[in-house]
């Protein structure tokens, strides 16, 4: 068995080789890393070892007052991005998909591809001058058309939802690409013959590219279960004011107020551990899900 | 080609692993360069990686050999890139302990480990030094002797353009319904533009109006106890006026969303009549940027005459200031070079710059060069300090004026640690409250459901500490 596998390292050499850089990234940077989460159950020192405190911090942490509000917000913002923006990328390559012409999917594709690589604060600046109230560009269609301006940025009814919509515009052509690759890489005989069938377009996608991509679109939703408590720092760091604080206050903006900014390292470990553990806790409950339901895992 | 590809992979590894390590340039230096002491420096904005800061050290090191007499060596320490606060504290927690430290908070957990030297011995014995700090300084040093800060109070002063305050009668308001009158009138002249704006909460304009609601401290006196301000019927009576300005559009209605640059720009195109700005220098910049794009510049405006009169300043402890680690080798060497930038010739090279580039000297006669905006003081600014050419122009110089008539000490005091979650918590319930009370989707009554709430989530705690504290 185990000269096997060395015969078969020996012989993919230069496939591993490629793989290895990968592998020290995710070592350095994410697993010896995880070590220092135990300062979550420290008093931190500056000079010396640091000291037991057992959970104190987490009793701090679950006593706080706001924690439950940041964690139900976590949750709230999380669900509203997971279940509304997933579906999204898929329907916009089924769109893309039946684009014929080859220059105008690419143009379409280039274009909503950009918001991708603008950064949150760029975005941020963007999206509170154009629903300023009065002078934004949407009150001002709103006003046009007799409608009363609506201060988008400052209403706890609506911010939540400028998030979604945001991050709908940041992110749903870069989203759209792995389903465009998946959808790419069915055989066009399938198509073919179902034309010669005589069916529709929308029986094509329906009975052809849907079935065919069902395996991606499982995993990249369990994948990003995993996510689901990564409400988005730098989206909802850029775009929180003191009018909806208590609406949009999630964990990561918590840990980094509490935490990092007033140096409570431990307590800020604290929250950023309990959210981990409920990461991990619904990746491996949906994968298993999953593979009682659909047959389909992550692994 | 298989063989090209496979050492090319090779060399990306071994580059990662190398970059994996990380930059070694804040890595301690040895403590002494042969016989002469070092002294490492860490500041914010004050890196070894510009020419400027170098050749400042430089001219310091050399007054700094003058005025001890001995041979020295100044290091900087370069701080990751970020915010400075928190990256500094990293790097401290990292082991990395420079002898001179600059904080803007998150020292407290520091000096609680005894990292901190007690700097009030050597502020004691320094004629200097008594020389430089003002009355709420050393109240600040005596409180918590573990920073420094030779600065004036960094208050927010009023700043109206000055054609359309002398459009509008040009009398100086003394008290708020002369505020008010004023508001009103600059509304009436300009009507699409608001009288003032704040830069995502009133912190700002509270410097001008607090004190004369009632509001002298942060723990005010009311009923024989102490009380937070911000749950004091002097808070509720401001921020109804705050909501009466508003409702009249004489406050911006996008304050909350309002940054510091964009409260500038509303000022430089006539979207404002008013702004805050920090004492001192920012004032004088707010000014010449004014006349920049409107050629008319600013008025400075004295707070609100009302139950008081005044900028509350902290006495608890300095919010920003330099500090000496107790791992230092030389503490006080250290001291000296903090003694000998408060002193004329530390002070001229601090607010003038280097010769040459930002002033120059001819025949004895001192000027600024174009390049003097560059500059800012990269240790400290005594107030006291009177150069060869007056470092602020009329709008800043009138700025500190006031602020050496209406400082008030105020007797706070820092929130313990096991305490800030909740006071995290009680600020964010201000927030909210107080946003929805000034721009109208509450009434003034709800303010009194607001300080329930407050004392519920553990403002009693609090307000119970504070009476300990200030007895």
């Amino acid at each position: 068995m185990a000269s096997s596998v060395r015969k078969r390292i020996v012989k993919d050499r230069q496939m591993y080789l490629m793989l290895l850089p990968v592998i020290l990234f995710f070592i350095i940077w994410h697993y010896i890393p995880m070590w220092g989460a135990r300062i979550a159950f420290q008093d931190v020192r500056y000079v010396g070892a640091n000291q037991w405190a057992g959970v104190k911090h987490f009793k701090m942490l679950f006593s706080s007052p706001v924690f439950f509000n940041v964690f139900k917000n976590t949750l709230i913002i999380s669900a509203m991005k997971m279940f509304i923006i997933f579906p999204l990328p898929i329907i916009l390559a089924f769109m893309l998909n039946e684009v014929s012409s080859t220059g105008y999917r690419k143009g379409i594709q280039s274009v909503i591809y950009l918001p991708h690589f603008l950064s949150w604060v760029v975005i941020a600046g963007l999206f509170i001058s154009m629903l300023a109230s009065p002078d934004g560009a949407v009150n001002k269609v709103r006003i046009f058309f007799h409608l009363k301006p609506i201060s988008y940025m400052t209403s706890t009814h609506h911010i939540r939802w400028v998030f979604v919509f945001s991050e709908i515009w940041r992110s749903i052509g870069w989203d759209s690409i792995l389903y465009i690759a998946a959808i790419n890489s069915i055989s066009p005989t399938l198509y073919e013959a179902a034309t010669i069938d005589g069916a529709t377009p929308l029986q094509q996608a329906f009975n052809i590219t849907l079935p065919a991509i069902v395996p991606t679109i499982i995993t990249v939703f369990i994948l990003n279960l995993g996510f689901f408590m990564n409400a988005g720092f730098d989206q909802v760091f850029n775009m929180m004011n003191d009018a909806v604080i208590n609406t949009v206050d999630i964990i990561d903006t918590y840990v980094y107020r509490v935490g990092l900014m007033q140096g409570n390292y431990s307590l800020g470990t604290a929250a950023g551990l309990f959210k981990g553990v409920i990461g991990l806790f619904l990746i491996l409950s949906t994968d298993k899900l999953s593979r009682k339901v659909t047959g389909e895992g992550v692994w | 080609m298989k063989r090209f590809l496979t050492t090319l992979l090779l060399l990306a590894v071994v580059a990662s692993i190398g970059f994996a390590g990380g930059s070694q340039d804040s890595k301690p230096a040895a403590a002494a360069t042969g016989d002469v002491p070092t002294i490492r420096i860490v500041g914010k904005d004050f890196s070894p990686a510009e020419d400027v800061n170098i050749q400042f050290l430089a001219k310091v090191q050399a007054g700094l050999e003058e005025y001890t007499g001995q041979k020295v060596k100044l290091e900087l320490v370069k701080v990751p890139d970020g915010a400075y606060k928190e990256k500094l504290n990293l790097m401290l927690m990292g082991g990395d302990i420079p002898d001179l430290i600059y904080f803007q908070g998150g020292d407290e957990a520091i000096a609680k480990q005894g990292l901190l030297v007690d700097l009030k011995p050597y502020v004691d014995k320094s004629a200097v030094m008594q020389k430089a700090l003002m009355d709420f300084n050393k109240k600040r040093i005596a409180n918590y002797p573990y920073l420094l800060w030779l600065a004036p109070p960094r208050a927010r002063v009023a700043l109206v353009r000055e054609d359309w305050f002398k459009e509008a009668g040009g009398k100086t308001p003394v008290t708020v319904d002369d505020y008010y009158n004023l508001f009103k009138t600059l509304k009436k002249n300009h009507p699409d533009a608001f009288v003032m704006t704040d830069t995502g909460n009133t912190n700002r304009m509270d410097f001008t109006f607090e004190q004369a609601f009632g509001e002298t401290a942060t723990w005010i006196k009311q009923g024989g106890s102490y009380v937070y301000k911000k749950v004091s019927n002097a808070e509720k009576e401001k921020l109804a006026f705050y909501q009466k300005l508003y409702k009249e559009g004489l406050f911006d209605k996008d304050y909350v969303t309002t940054k510091w640059d964009t409260m500038e720009d509303k000022l430089y195109t006539n979207k404002v009549a008013m702004v805050f700005g920090t004492s001192g220098v920012v004032c004088d910049i707010y000014d010449t940027k004014l006349k920049k794009n409107q050629g008319v510049g600013l008025v400075a405006l004295p707070p609100a005459k009302g139950v008081g009169q005044g900028y509350a300043v902290s006495t608890a402890k300095e919010t920003r200031g330099w500090a000496i680690s107790t791992q230092s080798k030389n503490p006080d060497l250290v001291f000296k070079l903090l003694d000998f930038m408060a002193t004329d010739k530390g002070q001229l090279l601090d607010r003038y710059g280097i010769e040459g580039i930002h002033y120059t000297v001819t025949d004895g006669k001192y000027a600024f060069t174009d390049k003097k905006s560059d500059w800012w003081p990269r240790f400290n600014e005594v107030m006291s300090y009177k150069g060869p050419l007056p470092v602020l122009g009329p709008v800043g110089a009138k700025s500190w004026e006031f602020l050496d008539k209406y400082v008030v000490g105020d007797p706070d005091f820092p929130i313990p640690a096991d305490l800030a979650p909740t006071w995290d918590a009680l600020t964010n319930l201000y927030k909210e409250y107080s946003f929805k009370i000034i721009t109208g989707e509450y009434s003034i009554d709800k303010f009194d459901e607001f300080v329930k709430k407050w004392y519920d989530m553990g403002g009693d705690k609090i307000t119970d500490y504070a009476q300990g504290k200030l007895k």
